[in-house]
Order: structure tokens, then C-alpha cells, then sequence
């Protein structure tokens, strides 16, 4: 108890926030692995709230005195705080003996104390300075209620065996959406703040927002961030600009906002957010910037058709896997390998939600097949000595489409083949008309494939 | 709490300093979290240095097309597949 007064005391005195969100923290630092317990122990429950407005409120060692609201409001928010500290230490000594862990009692207490600390905010005067506290206290919300909601569910399932109308979608996040319900109070709390700008709790908004973000995503109702976004957009004028926030606020933000365009499919906004995150990022964060790839890779290859270079890859083992076998084979505008490798990775697409994006790709590698065509085509003869060379421009629709049918077992017929040239030619990755009497597609003589070169 | 800085000179400044403590805090974090999702850095601000690469991106994206691959190889294939095809259709 003491450790952590003591530690309250100093941080407040200085006003240093994230000091005294970690005097909130559900986690004992490795350098006092016993630091929770023996706080835990140091009072019970008859005495726990007169020992701790003691320590907040009357304790004369103390260098300053606190009002007697905002002290009282501390007093609750520790309480709360030991005890969902009780809780958690029971959950994990059951853990450790290999016994079930009730995850949701540590929930309800965790709650508890996000209850007490947003009523410290509205009745008690809570200082802005203080806002790392709703970091922490948010962050630990999510994960405890997404180890309630496993435990939940793999009761459910040895229970479930005995009764027949078990429905085991209904309630399968049911904590987690509850704290998303909280984690929206507390970005409203944010979000309405008064105060003027460098006393405000509005700068912890990029905070919660992404804890929303994350939460919104793991219940798949991507959909709501786009209420987020509404809300914030509409507050624009009475905001700091993003760039005034910590860069951690920053990049986690524009990555999450660059995958719900690209899940949108708007990879222009897409791209400019996750190129943005990207630069942003912390260069030691591997696993974030692996995230923000997965993204802009494939942004990249619709919006530029550009790909990765080995450079880019190669601290990612996990990245050249995924993109490795498919850029390959659309810079050799090789189909069926296109093909084979989009069904190869079928599984770990459709997770990361990039599935539809790559097939896309198809079109760049065709048209690098179709391009190959061409140049493979060769130039006309020289009318005069010293001309410039000009191209074929005449290719015959069987040669694209003998092209097309290279590795692949069946052979497409000629109608198929204008289709799929037809669409290039409206999708502006070819330039130029099929004349389809002659069975000969008529290239522009100015960049038949544009962007390309030729 | 008159002593109290403004919450915007709390996040630049305290940010900066903290490092060390939160980053030795991040680890038995990391294990409740999940491994799928954005991860939370160990530090709240960081500045230029500590991104990567400062401007020149350029060597990170390529062309996706491939001049290199030897266009006669190509041409042969091409040939011998245009021949199968018209084989094919004649029957």
C-alpha cells in the first residue's frame, strides 16, 4: 500500500501522468514482481476504504493537499483498483494450479474501476493531465474481457454437450461488447470536454479511439469505427490536429483508418494513411510495420502496380511468404502460376482480409503477359534508313490468346480472349481496338500499355 | 493541481522520458494480448531517427513488369504454343 501512495503522491505532485497510470496498473513491474500481492495484502475489506483515504486525503508526510472531492474520487478509483487486484490474483493462482481462472469476476471488478475513474472525470475534478490513467485502465477492459469471454466459451462447450438450444454465436462476445459500450463512455467523456484546448481530456482521444478501433475489429463490426470517424470528423474544428498527438496515437491510428478505406476498397485513402503510418512508425515496431505491409502491398499493386522489392521484404520472413510467389509470377505475367499461388494462400488471405484485393492482381499480370506479346511482337520494317523503330502494332488475337493459354491445360477460344482484352482495354491497362473481322488487335502507337514503357 | 503541466505538454514531454519504465512494463503485457492485432508500442513519441529510412523510399517499390526475362525464350514459347492451338482447333 505504501509503494503505491508513495507513487501516487510523487507523480501527482509533479503531474506526471503516465507515472500514475502505472500506479494503475493490473500488472507488477518485473522489478517488484511482488508489488500487486503485497498491496493486495495490506488492507482488507473492512478497512480498505478507511486506509486509503488516509493515505490520499489526511496523510500529513503527504507535500500537498488534495480537495476533498477529488481526493474522495481517488479514494473510490483505488478501491475499486484493490479490488479488482483481489480478482486477478485469484484468477491467476487458479491459472497456475491448472484450475479454472474466472476471468469474469476480474471483468466486473476491472469495470468497476473504469466506472470509478470516469465518475472522477465528471463529479471530482479529475485533472486532464491525469487522462494515461483511462489508457491503461482501457487497455487492461479489452483484454480482460476477451480472456472472460474464452472462458465463457470453453465452459459453454463442455456444457453445451448437455443441453440442445445452445446457441453458441449469441453470446460468444458478450463482455467484449460491453466494453466496448464503456470504451465508447469513455471516448465520449473525451470527446466533450469543455475545457479549453491545454486543459482538455480531448487529447487522449486517439488513444480510446484506437482501443474502439481494435475492439470493433476483433467483434468484426468494422463498420462502427466508421461512427468514430463521423464523430471526430464533426468535431474537426475544436480538435488538435492529429500531428500534435504522441506519434504512438498517430500511427496506430492511420493504420487502422487505412484499413477500413482498403476493406472500403478506396485504396487511394488507403494507401496515403498506411504509407503514412508506415513512415511514422517506430523503425524496432517489426510486427506493426509486418501489419502495415500486408495492407500497402497490396494498395500498391492496384493503385501503382508497383511491387515490393526484395529490399522491402526482407525483414520479413512472413511477408515474403505471403507476397513472394504472387509477385513473382505477375512480373512474368505468368497466369496459371498466378493462379496456383492465389489458391496456395488462399487461407491466410481471406484471414487478413486481403483475398479479393490480390486476385485484382490478376489484371497487372495479364497485362505484363499481353505486354511480352507485344515487345516479342518486334518492330516494323524500317521505311527508310535512320527512322526511329516502330513497334507492331498489329498483334492477331490468336497470339494473345495462345499467350493466355501457356501452362494451362485448356485452350481458350477466341471470343473468350476478346472479352478479357476488352477489359484491359476499359480498365486503360491496354491502349488500343480489336477489329474483330480480322481477328487483330489494333495497338495505339503512343504506349500501348501505359506507364509501361511501350 | 496547480503544479500539474497542461495535458498537451504532459503527452509531448512526459512521453519522452518515461521510455525506459514503460518499455521494461510492455513484456508480460504482450502475453495477454493477442498476436494478431496492431501492438501497442513501447513508447508513446519517438522522433525522426527512430523511423525508418528518412526520405529516399524509392528502392522499396519496383515496376511490376520483368525486361529482363529473355524475350527469344518468350518468342519460342509463344511460337510452339500458337502452333499447339491451331493443332488443336484443326481437329
Amino acid at each position: 500500500m505504501d509503494l503505491i501512495f508513495g507513487d501516487f503522491r510523487k507523480f501527482y505532485e509533479v503531474g506526471d501522468g503516465y507515472g500514475l497510470a502505472q500506479t494503475l496498473s493490473p500488472i507488477s513491474p518485473p522489478s517488484q514482481p511482488e508489488r500487486l500481492r503485497n498491496f493486495y495484502r495490506s488492507t482488507n475489506f473492512q478497512n480498505v476504504q478507511k486506509d486509503f483515504k488516509y493515505q490520499i486525503l489526511y496523510d500529513n508526510s503527504a507535500p500537498f493537499k488534495l480537495p476533498a472531492d477529488e481526493g474522495n474520487g481517488w479514494v473510490e478509483v483505488y478501491v475499486a483498483y484493490w479490488k479488482a487486484v483481489g480478482e486477478i490474483q485469484i484468477a491467476e493462482a487458479a491459472a497456475n494450479s491448472g484450475h479454472k481462472a474466472s476471468w469474469m469476476k476480474v471483468y466486473e471488478a476491472w469495470k468497476e474501476l473504469t466506472n470509478m475513474l470516469h465518475r472522477g472525470y465528471m463529479n471530482c475534478n479529475f485533472g486532464s493531465w491525469t487522462i494515461p490513467c483511462l489508457y491503461v485502465v482501457g487497455k487492461y477492459l479489452r483484454v480482460f474481457a476477451i480472456k472472460a469471454d474464452e472462458g465463457a466459451a470453453s465452459s459453454q462447450a463442455v456444457s453445451a454437450t448437455f443441453q440442445d438450444d445452445f446457441n453458441p454465436d449469441s453470446e460468444k462476445n458478450e463482455k467484449l461488447e460491453d466494453a466496448a459500450r464503456q470504451l465508447n463512455r469513455i471516448f465520449n467523456l473525451c470527446l466533450s470536454d469543455r475545457a479549453s484546448l491545454e486543459e482538455s481530456r480531448k487529447w487522449g482521444i486517439y488513444n480510446i479511439i484506437n482501443l474502439l478501433f481494435k475492439t470493433y475489429f476483433k467483434l468484426n463490426s468494422i463498420s462502427l469505427s466508421k461512427n468514430i470517424l463521423k464523430a471526430i470528423r464533426a468535431y474537426r474544428g475544436d480538435m488538435p490536429p492529429l500531428e500534435s498527438f504522441p506519434l504512438a496515437h498517430q500511427v496506430t491510428f492511420k493504420y487502422y483508418v487505412g484499413v477500413i478505406y482498403f476493406l472500403e476498397e478506396n485504396y487511394v485513402e488507403s494507401e496515403k494513411n498506411l504509407t503514412e503510418a508506415w513512415t511514422l512508425c517506430h523503425k524496432d515496431s517489426i510486427r506493426n510495420k509486418e501489419l502495415i505491409l500486408t495492407y500497402l502491398i497490396p494498395c500498391h499493386l492496384l493503385t501503382t502496380h508497383t511491387l515490393p522489392t526484395l529490399a522491402l521484404l526482407s525483414p520479413y520472413p512472413r511477408l515474403q511468404k505471403l507476397f513472394l510467389p504472387l509477385s513473382r509470377c505477375i512480373k512474368k505475367g505468368d497466369l496459371s502460376g498466378f493462379d496456383a499461388a492465389l489458391i496456395a494462400g488462399e487461407d491466410e488471405f481471406v484471414k487478413r482480409r486481403i483475398y479479393l484485393t490480390l486476385e485484382r492482381g490478376r489484371d497487372v499480370a495479364l497485362r505484363n503477359l499481353l505486354r511480352k506479346v507485344f515487345i516479342a511482337g518486334g518492330f516494323e520494317d524500317a521505311k527508310e534508313p535512320g527512322a526511329p523503330q516502330v513497334r507492331k502494332t498489329r498483334v492477331p488475337v490468336a497470339e494473345f490468346g495462345a499467350a493466355i493459354s501457356i501452362g494451362s491445360k485448356e485452350t481458350m477460344d477466341n471470343d473468350e480472349v476478346e472479352c478479357l482484352l476488352a477489359n484491359m482495354i476499359y480498365k486503360n491497362l491496354m491502349k488500343g481496338y480489336i477489329a474483330r473481322d480480322r481477328g487483330i488487335v489494333v495497338l495505339s502507337k503512343g504506349g500501348a500499355f501505359p506507364g509501361t514503357g511501350v | 493541481m496547480s503544479a500539474a503541466p497542461s495535458a498537451g505538454a504532459a503527452a509531448n514531454k512526459a512521453t519522452q522520458d518515461k521510455t525506459a519504465d514503460a518499455a521494461k512494463d510492455v513484456k508480460p503485457a504482450a502475453a495477454l494480448e493477442e498476436d494478431d492485432e496492431f501492438e501497442d508500442f513501447p513508447v508513446e513519441n519517438w522522433t525522426k531517427e527512430d523511423t525508418e529510412v528518412p526520405g529516399d523510399n524509392t528502392h522499396l517499390w519496383e515496376e511490376s513488369w520483368d525486361d529482363d526475362d529473355t524475350s527469344e525464350d518468350f518468342s519460342a514459347q509463344l511460337k510452339e504454343e500458337l502452333k499447339k492451338v491451331e493443332a488443336s482447333k484443326k481437329r
